[in-house]
């Protein structure tokens, strides 16, 4: 993952004699991407953090489970569509048995891995 | 010798055993046979038949004693007449009186042996018996008109009463003027220094047998006086040194006294006065004069003089309070230097000149504490104070916010950046720079700074070494606790993963028989971990030439990870265009923008500059810098003078350069520092309030119920290691919490809180 590493072999060494077929052919390319949960809003309605931190609770007790805190506090989508840390969707269940945000009976439809 | 009560005639008996009784208290010899038989009289009186005598030997003996130690008074008499004639008269009396006394006391110990049946049958026994009448066992209702003494400690309570009562304050006197001599021209001969030691310990020792009070002699008649003699010494010398001594020499001198006074008080007085004497010579010559001696304070700590700095700290240290002038002007003086030392910072490096200048301010004065202050608490709590206060003003300009969080951060982004150190020396600087960031109040703003730095050399492959990013992340995890690196932390082990995944993609494409055009490396970032902005406005559409390896690397992607979806951030792809041309080929590394621009030029000559945006869908600032940096390498030229909509660009055929390599450095950020200096601090404020509820939700889940102003204290005391939060931001807190049903108000106060389980 040398950005400016000069050292690399070409793939497809041209010589230099021929005349190449094509004026621009792309070496190398560096490319930079972002994952992020596949949902419909960046926040928990919930606990209103990021779904791509862990929800509040989990970031309250972060001190004492520090390294598989990740692992723990997942993304959880219901039939609807709609995410929530599963954490707080779980919590949320126990007094309603509703999506917080468009009312429909809630069901798990699939974990985050 | 019989052990049965037998009739006796006291006078006979007492007659015989007297004569023993003199000769020991005489110390002259007693033949064993004697001394056996006076051994036996003690016991017969003490058992006579039909009544014990033993009362009656007890008074006989007190007589006896007391008779001894008035004859030994009278032989002094003389002595005392002409005392005020001659030294020799005085010193006379001294050594009579210690030499009567080591015999008396030597023999009254073999007398009190001689004793033993009446000391413990008797004495013991009668004391016994008070203690029954005091508890109201006794049957007989004795009345006691004088209590009893051991023969021991009646001896010695009579020559309390008969000799010191009478002898004591010439003796006190003489013994004083003794040691007026022995301060001023030490010239006393160890026989001088035996007797006073001697007459001194003599009025300990008569009452030593007391297990209360048995100074009570000492302290009253010789102790008070000998203080008070003292400090008159030392008040004068202190007058007489202070005519004509700088506070430096002073201060040797005064250590000089102390340390003979020291010496002086092990040599003749009772161990409890070497305290008090100490604590009089400080008061007389140190606390009475702790003004002339702060006179010079400031021009010490300014001019390092560090020989008079120990001697003022070891003078001023035992007084009450002695210290807190010099802390002051230690704490000052720091605090000048430190603000001096970066004040009007100028150049590139304000951020080295920053931290480095304020480093060697502290480090001169830690050495100093170290050195000179024996490393004491109280001086490195002022160190700490100077430093902080420092590095939390306001630069001197006054308007802008404290820069020091931006510039530590800034110089530890330098040193992780470039590598002409070694790894070794790397680490040392890094060490050093967490003594400053300690400093930081707003601990929270410096980790804002160093992601964006961290991101930056993540991404762009900027870092001298991957295993130093960890060791600082680490120092800063030691420093600041698990959640302030949490997210740099993750930012760290996303590059790692993706190298992982990039091989696992090549393994992939192995298998399935397939093959990139290109040489493909792709980093993977969670979002949320990077600081990074909203990336919804940026626009682009990717050129033909990578669609193929996107697609077939989120292919992979989704099928190694369930419900994650992912974005390309084109801005910060860069990557090597070979470009191919009549004379020569280049390989040029460039950004993707600009690779997807030259890569038009493929097929056609020349391009007006709107197509070029259009087909990109580039919005304008983006395509305006990047299109310059290929009209300035002319690589493209361009017909007008500006970019304008209908320019035309054409490829130049002719290009040149000397090297066959090289990059092109579009301004990589356009962003000025400035802007990005102000959205990091907005950014501060939004995560400082998660912070704080994250930090109430822990509080309240672990106390259940709480006060308002018990939990305020806590959050303070909690976010001290990051920031310091205002109390406002804190009440908002708690009132979203409210909100979300995290806690509540207890029905019974409207000040507490409990938690929603
Ligand atoms: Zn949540
Ligand atoms: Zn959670
Ligand atoms: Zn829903």
């Amino acid at each position: 993952m040398h950005f400016l590493g000069m050292d690399d072999e070409d793939k497809s060494s041209d010589n230099e004699q021929s005349k190449p077929d094509k004026m621009f052919t792309l070496k190398r390319w560096n490319s930079v991407a972002m994952w992020s949960w596949d949902c419909s809003t960046d926040t928990c309605a919930i606990c209103r953090v990021q779904v791509m931190d862990a929800c509040l609770r989990c970031q309250a007790e972060s001190k004492k489970d520090a390294t598989n805190k990740d692992v723990t506090c997942v993304v959880c989508w219901g039939e609807c569509n709609h995410s929530f840390h599963h954490c707080c969707i779980s919590l949320w269940v126990k007094q309603s048995n509703r999506c917080p945000l468009c009312q429909q009976e809630w069901s798990i439809q699939r974990l985050s891995s | 010798m019989s052990l049965r009560p037998q009739r006796i005639v006291f006078d006979d008996v007492w007659g015989c055993l007297r004569q023993t009784v003199e000769k020991v208290l005489k110390l002259n010899s007693v033949r064993r046979d004697d001394w056996n038989s006076s051994f036996t009289d003690v016991y017969s009186i003490c058992v006579a038949f039909p009544d014990p005598l033993a009362d009656r030997l007890y008074s006989e003996t007190k007589l006896f004693l007391e008779n001894h130690v008035k004859s030994q008074l009278d032989e002094f008499n003389c002595y005392m007449n002409d005392m005020n004639d001659s030294e020799s008269g005085e010193n006379q009396l001294l050594h009579k009186y210690y030499s009567a006394w080591k015999n008396y006391s030597q023999g009254l110990e073999y007398l009190n042996y001689l004793y033993l049946y009446l000391n413990q049958q008797h004495i013991k026994k009668q004391k016994v018996s008070e203690a029954e009448i005091l508890y109201g066992n006794g049957t007989t209702p004795l009345t006691i008109s004088q209590e009893q003494m051991e023969i021991g400690e009646l001896g010695l309570d009579i020559w309390r009463l008969l000799m010191i009562q009478n002898l004591g304050d010439i003796l006190v006197k003489q013994i004083l003027q003794g040691i007026e001599r022995d301060r001023v021209d030490n010239c006393l001969t160890s026989k001088d220094i035996a007797t006073i030691h001697g007459v001194i310990h003599s009025f300990v020792m008569v009452q030593d047998y007391k297990k209360k009070g048995n100074l009570q002699l000492y302290e009253s008649l010789f102790e008070g006086k000998m203080l008070e003699a003292s400090g008159n010494y030392f008040t004068s010398q202190a007058s007489k040194l202070l005519q004509n001594c700088s506070v430096s020499q002073y201060m040797q001198e005064v250590i000089r006294i102390l340390e003979e006074e020291n010496v002086r008080a092990h040599k003749f007085f009772h161990i409890s006065s070497i305290q008090k004497l100490k604590k009089e010579c400080e008061d007389r010559m140190i606390t009475d004069h702790k003004n002339f001696l702060y006179s010079e304070c400031k021009e010490m700590v300014s001019n390092d003089k560090r020989d008079d700095l120990r001697n003022l700290y070891v003078l001023l240290k035992p007084i009450v309070d002695g210290l807190k002038e010099l802390i002051q002007i230690l704490l000052e003086q720091i605090k000048n230097e430190g603000a001096e030392s970066i004040m009007n910072l100028k150049g590139e490096n304000i951020h080295i000149q920053f931290v480095e200048n304020m480093l060697q301010v502290h480090q001169k004065y830690e050495n100093l504490i170290v050195e000179t202050f024996k490393n004491d608490p109280l001086f490195l709590s002022a160190l700490d104070k100077a430093c902080a206060s420092v590095i939390n003003s306001k630069l001197s300009d006054g308007k802008t916010t404290c820069r020091s969080a931006e510039l530590v951060a800034k110089y530890c982004d330098n040193l992780l950046k470039k590598s002409k150190s070694t790894e070794c020396e790397i680490e040392t600087k890094l060490s050093k720079s967490i003594t400053i960031f300690k400093y930081i109040e707003d601990k929270d703003v410096y980790q804002k700074f160093y992601s964006r730095m961290l991101a930056k050399r993540l991404i762009h492959d900027q870092s001298v070494n991957m295993e130093l990013e960890e060791v600082m992340i680490n120092k800063l995890k030691q420093a600041c606790g698990y959640e302030f690196t949490n997210k740099l932390h993750r930012m760290y082990t996303d590059i790692g993963i993706s190298m992982d995944l990039n091989n696992k993609f090549n393994q992939h494409l192995k298998n399935v028989n397939d093959e990139l055009s290109i040489n493909l490396a792709i980093k993977v970032l969670q979002a949320g971990a990077w600081p990074l902005g909203p990336q919804t406005n940026i626009t682009f559409a990717v050129p033909q030439e990578f669609e193929q390896p996107i697609r077939k690397f989120e292919a992979f992607y989704n099928t190694s990870f369930s419900g994650r979806k992912l974005s390309w951030l084109h801005h910060l792809c860069a990557g090597e265009l070979k470009v191919s041309l009549a004379k020569k080929s280049y390989l040029i590394t460039m950004q993707t923008y600009q690779m997807a621009m030259l890569l038009l030029f493929e097929n056609c000559d020349t391009m007006i500059c709107k197509e070029v945006r259009e087909v990109l869908q580039l919005n304008n600032d983006n395509f305006q810098k990047h299109l310059q940096s290929l009209v300035d390498q002319k690589l493209l030229l361009i017909d007008t003078e500006k970019i304008e909509d209908s320019s035309v660009l054409s490829l130049n055929l002719e290009f040149t350069n000397k090297r066959t390599k090289f990059k092109i450095t579009a301004s990589m950020q356009k962003e000025s520092p400035q802007q990005e200096i102000e959205q990091t601090i907005t950014q501060v404020d939004e995560d400082r309030k998660l912070y704080l509820q994250a930090a109430i939700v822990r509080i309240m889940k672990a106390r259940k119920v709480l006060k308002h102003n018990a939990l305020i204290q806590e959050i303070l005391s909690q976010s001290k290691v990051c920031f310091a939060p205002s109390i406002p931001m804190i009440k908002k807190c708690i009132e979203s919490l409210i909100d979300k049903q995290y806690i509540e108000r207890t029905a019974n106060s409207s000040d507490e809180y409990s938690y929603v389980a």
